[in-house]
């Protein structure tokens, strides 16, 4: 007879000692979403019209890239998606400087070796609006003294490229004989090889450095340059120049991406996130422990037990799902504690109408728990629907919120009907109770 | 304790005024969301931009306004929070916040000593607003099938339409409510719409369990009276399901902050309403069914 009561028992420690375990030490075991830590979220599309196959083999290929990018600025747990054919989802959380994530991210970084056209009146000829064939007019863009940037020295520029990004075999950060910021580019051997014939055949030509249709730099070649070695040279600052290495050597983008969403959150916000989103939520579980407690006497400690427990193995499924907690997530527990009573309630309220009939505590208890049963599945079903939908078809942090909403509900189904009833029955047995107050 | 205890409400008998009242909320609030038309909408539903801007000092809307009119950015909207007029909630059109920034850093450029920090910001494109848009009315027509599926399976088929019903009901009048309150549905306001739906219909559910009940031990065909008795039974959980979670939502509205506003005060609404609905309008439209086509309730 006893034994069932200790099986049953038994159960409700593992579970608590298993949660338990998945939750600590939390800051490490709980993720948080970019509402409550700071970051950033886009979502890139690619912007080029063509067949299906194609388009979805360039989000691929663009896919590749932007890891290689996001692995060398070193972010911890980024998530990189492509969703549907041609968007791909670009989730950094922590950063700490979200511009320059965003500039790493989007840059198509197309690097070109173009020769300028050294003929002034074509170029003249060229600014009144009359471009010759093969050739097009491009800007470099300077920085003025407010920090603005504006297009200035026109060039005349043969479209067709000598040498493109795609032979580069390394680029880094260096400094340039003035002591200024540059980037080195180190040529694959074939690179080596064109650039080595390029320069070799257009001494005393300008030879432009093109990255994503502005010119950086447009030097003369004074001889043919061996080795495979270039500098891009253009007024960075070390953090620019920083910047370009990483997506130079991580490659181009193989189409324009256009960035359709963007979302960036500040550390400080994150962290007001939390606190607001905690006090809400634990100044709610508060007012239910008490309202419990007042108005089902020893039987609402019963269901503050099972409330507790409610959390705790929210949090650990939460944990052990790898599941990211977000503001509405925070919502969701909060929710979570309003709705996880309700199976209690609708218990005792049984109880105290068999109660009302004039059976004995015993069959009271028994049967106020066997007729709330039809009741409490149906209605935690209909909503556990609801949270599974949210969580399957929703994003971000629709999804959190569905993510928690749902285990709540399987939780509750266990801690306020399995857990409440194991103690309830236990009571009864070992206190040989007479008469019920509830 | 127990506070609510054997009462005769007659609940169905007012079915009538309940019916009127729903009606001149939910027509009044869908004219006035007609007529807003984009003004319904927040950022990720129609594309735009979105800062949140914190000063060092507090500086007045009003100034804000003007810095960013003179941008020529097309329409904006600036909206101040807390009271130290320090944080600031600015929306403008799509591809613009860039500007505005801008605009701020020169600003700065020129007096030193301020600081302004961004700490927060969006930005979704209108080919992005149409696709989020269409993932949230896909959510809600699966969600909606997948309740009526189920209540079909566990009830009968005219439950599971009036348990739906009654949440088209709930969510028409808080998507009202907020019109009416010149508020803006975002994602968030989706999602709570969607919880919205779980908790109204759990608690339909919960009076349904025991008309169901009454329906197979009665064998009664008085359903006015059978319904009644069934709201009456059930009314005390009713009643305190509802105020523990209203006074949870209360909470995150009032102390959530500004992240958590609109989301906090769709469920407040909703929670009410679906409570409202479960009592006066879910069982009432099951009895005017029955007038309409005799036929017994099966459970």
């Amino acid at each position: 007879m006893m034994r069932q009561y200790y099986y049953r028992f038994l159960v409700i420690l593992a579970v608590i000692a298993a949660c338990v375990y998945a939750i600590y030490p939390p800051e490490k075991k709980i993720r948080r979403g970019l509402d409550l830590q700071g970051g950033v979220h886009v979502v890139l599309e690619v912007k080029e019209a063509g067949e299906e196959k194609q388009v979805s083999d360039l989000a691929d290929r663009a896919l590749e890239v932007i890891r290689n990018r996001i692995d060398a600025l070193g972010v911890t747990e980024p998530i990189i998606q492509k969703q549907g054919l041609n968007t791909i989802i670009v989730d950094l959380p922590g950063v700490q400087d979200p511009d320059k994530a965003i500039d790493i991210i989007g840059q198509t970084a197309l690097l070109e070796f173009r020769l300028v056209s050294d003929d002034q009146e074509m170029l003249s000829a060229a600014l009144q609006g009359n471009v010759p064939e093969g050739y097009q007019l491009l800007y470099s863009r300077e920085k003025d003294d407010r920090g603005i940037y504006r297009e200035t020295n026109p060039l005349l520029i043969k479209i067709e490229p000598e040498l493109t990004g795609q032979y580069i075999a390394d680029a880094y950060m260096g400094y340039d004989s003035s002591g200024f910021p540059d980037v080195n580019l180190v040529l694959s051997k074939e690179g080596g090889v064109v650039f080595e014939n390029v320069t070799a055949n257009n001494v005393n030509r300008r030879l432009a450095i093109i990255l994503d249709g502005v010119v950086k730099s447009a030097p003369t070649i004074r001889e043919r340059i061996g080795g495979g070695k270039a500098q891009i040279t253009g007024r960075f600052s070390a953090d620019e120049a920083r910047t370009l290495a990483i997506v130079l050597r991580a490659g181009a983008l193989p189409a324009k991406m256009d960035m359709i969403y963007r979302e960036v959150v500040g550390p400080t916000l994150g962290r007001e996130n939390i606190t607001q989103g905690f006090r809400a939520a634990m100044c709610g579980a508060i007012v239910v422990v008490a309202f419990m407690f007042i108005y089902y006497a020893a039987f609402g400690l019963l269901a503050d037990f099972a409330l507790a427990l409610n959390i705790l193995i929210l949090l650990g499924v939460m944990a052990i799902m790898r599941g990211v907690l977000t503001l509405p997530g925070i919502a969701g527990i909060a929710l979570t504690c309003g709705m996880a009573v309700d199976a209690n309630i609708l218990i005792f309220e049984r109880i105290r109408e068999e109660i009302k009939t004039g059976k004995s505590p015993k069959s009271s208890i028994d049967a106020g728990y066997k007729r709330a049963w039809s009741a409490i599945i149906d209605s935690n079903i209909t909503t556990l629907i609801a949270g599974l939908i949210l969580f399957f078809l929703g994003e971000g942090s629709v999804k959190g919120f569905g993510l928690t909403l749902s285990i709540g509900i399987v939780a509750n189904l266990f801690t306020a009907v399995f857990v409440t009833k194991a103690i309830v029955d236990w009571v009864m047995v070992t206190q040989k109770i007479e008469k019920v107050r509830i | 304790m127990e506070l609510i205890k054997n009462t005769h409400f007659d609940f169905l008998g007012k079915r009538k005024i309940a019916y009127v009242f729903s009606c001149a909320v939910i027509i009044w609030g869908m004219v006035v969301f007609g007529m807003r038309g984009k003004e319904n909408f927040g950022v990720d539903f129609v594309g735009g931009d979105m800062l949140n801007l914190e000063f060092p000092a507090a500086v007045s809307a009003a100034e804000i306004r003007g810095d960013i009119g003179s941008l020529d950015i097309g329409a904006y909207s600036v909206q101040a929070l807390g009271t130290e007029e320090k944080e600031f909630i600015i929306k403008s059109a799509p591809g613009t916040s860039v500007k505005i920034i801008g605009f701020f850093r020169e600003k700065e450029a020129a007096s030193p000593e301020k600081n302004f920090v961004i700490k927060g910001e969006s930005s979704v494109a209108p080919s992005m607003s149409v696709s989020l848009r269409k993932k949230a009315l896909y959510a809600f027509i699966v969600g909606m099938i997948g309740i009526l599926l189920y209540l079909t399976i566990r009830f009968e088929f005219r439950f599971a339409a009036a348990a739906t019903f009654a949440i088209f009901h709930d969510m028409l009048f808080v998507v009202a409510i907020l019109a009416l309150a010149r508020k803006q549905v975002d994602a968030s306001v989706i999602a709570a719409l969607l919880t919205i739906a779980g908790y109204s219909v759990n608690d339909t559910v919960v009076i349904f369990d025991r008309e169901r009940e009454a329906i197979r031990r009665t064998r009664s065909n008085d359903y006015v009276t059978v319904f009644n008795n069934s709201i009456n039974e059930t009314l005390s959980r009713t009643v305190f399901t509802a105020l523990t979670t209203l006074f949870v939502v209360f909470l995150l509205f009032f102390a959530g902050g500004e992240a958590l506003h609109i989301f906090s005060l769709s469920l407040l609404i909703g929670i009410a309403i679906g409570t409202y609905s479960s009592v006066f309008i879910a069982s009432a439209l099951l009895v005017d069914w029955h007038k309409l086509s005799p036929h017994k309730f099966k459970v």
